[in-house]
């Protein structure tokens, strides 16, 4: 009985001791900003009512509040003095369905690509006209139309990549601007 | 004896010649009017067309930007420009092309049609042996 006695207080002791050495190598975590507290079922209106409280580090109380503004993004479409701009599209043509040889498919796809090319150029730099019109009768769309259009000469642009695929030719054309091209 | 500067005939035939030989270049620049136009609809080519005329008036500008051609043993600009196609049409797309698009969407059904142009432009070509050079006039 005595040894049992004894037994138990050295054990009881030996964990003591390990929640102390736990206590002193784990780390604190850092407060979440919010916790959730379950009430208790006698002191809440509504039994195990869910409550959120928000945990504000007293060191950010002392701080004043800076809001932080965020960075401006550096604007990549916009053509400056110092910076060129390098607009790079890829335009889709399709060869003809009566066509005497591959060789003059590939010539004429490729010829409705670089159109196709040129065009998405214009629409980038220059820009798009847009008309729409819709005709409603007895509250039903009778027919509805969207016209687009583009107008633009381009100069100086270069053909980067050309690959013909089952019929259907890309083109990958690239222009260069500068502001000096622009007179102001 | 004959002096140095005697026969002054002669002198006249030779000089003539020499000129006649250093210009026979210029004599051989022709100045032509192109216009090149395709138009693609639905993304499939539909209509190319190449005019080559002869400039009846001295255009103005200089050459710039020159390209040289195979003459294919042929001295038609237009049968040269036809035999180097690809060739010249990427000179082109340097020179600049007018492009016109337009597109129609009816109750969900699209239509589109390009046209690239090369409006009249005058250009110099220099017709020899082994090649044909070409440059536009700025």
């Amino acid at each position: 009985m005595k040894y049992s006695l004894v037994l138990a207080t050295l054990l009881s002791v030996a964990s003591f001791a390990a929640q102390k050495t736990d206590t002193a190598t784990t780390q604190v975590e850092p407060a979440p900003s919010h916790i959730t507290v379950v009430c208790p079922t006698g002191s809440c209106t509504k039994p195990a009512e869910v409550q959120k409280v928000e945990v504000i580090n007293p060191v950010e109380i002392s701080k004043p509040k800076v809001e932080k503004k965020p960075a401006p993004k550096p604007q990549d479409d916009v053509l400056d003095a110092q910076h060129n701009l390098l607009i790079s599209v890829v335009g889709q043509g399709v060869a003809p369905v009566n066509t005497s040889s591959p060789a003059q498919a590939y010539a004429l796809a490729k010829r409705a690509a670089v159109a196709d090319a040129y065009r998405l150029i214009a629409e980038k730099v220059k820009g798009v006209r847009i008309d729409g019109q819709d005709l409603i009768k007895n509250m039903m769309v009778k027919r509805s139309t969207v016209r687009t259009s583009v107008q633009a000469m381009v100069r100086n642009a270069n053909i980067v990549e050309t690959t013909f695929k089952e019929g259907l030719c890309e083109v990958e054309m690239e222009i260069n601007l500068s502001r000096a091209q622009f007179p102001q | 004896m004959r002096s140095r500067d005697g026969d002054q005939s002669f002198t006249r035939t030779i000089s003539s010649i020499i000129f006649l030989l250093l210009y026979s270049s210029a004599l051989f620049a022709d100045e032509y009017i192109i216009s090149y136009r395709y138009s693609v609809k639905n993304a499939t080519l539909y209509n190319e067309t190449l005019y080559v005329s002869k400039a009846m008036k001295k255009c103005k500008g200089k050459p710039y930007n020159p390209l040289i051609l195979n003459p294919q043993k042929s001295e038609n600009l237009k049968e040269i420009l036809l035999a180097n196609q690809e060739e010249f049409i990427e000179f082109l797309y340097k020179i600049g092309l007018s492009v016109k698009h337009q597109e129609k969407s009816l109750n969900g059904v699209n239509e589109s049609s390009t046209t690239l142009t090369l409006p009249s432009k005058c250009f110099k070509v220099d017709f020899n042996d082994n090649f044909v050079k070409i440059a536009p006039l700025k």
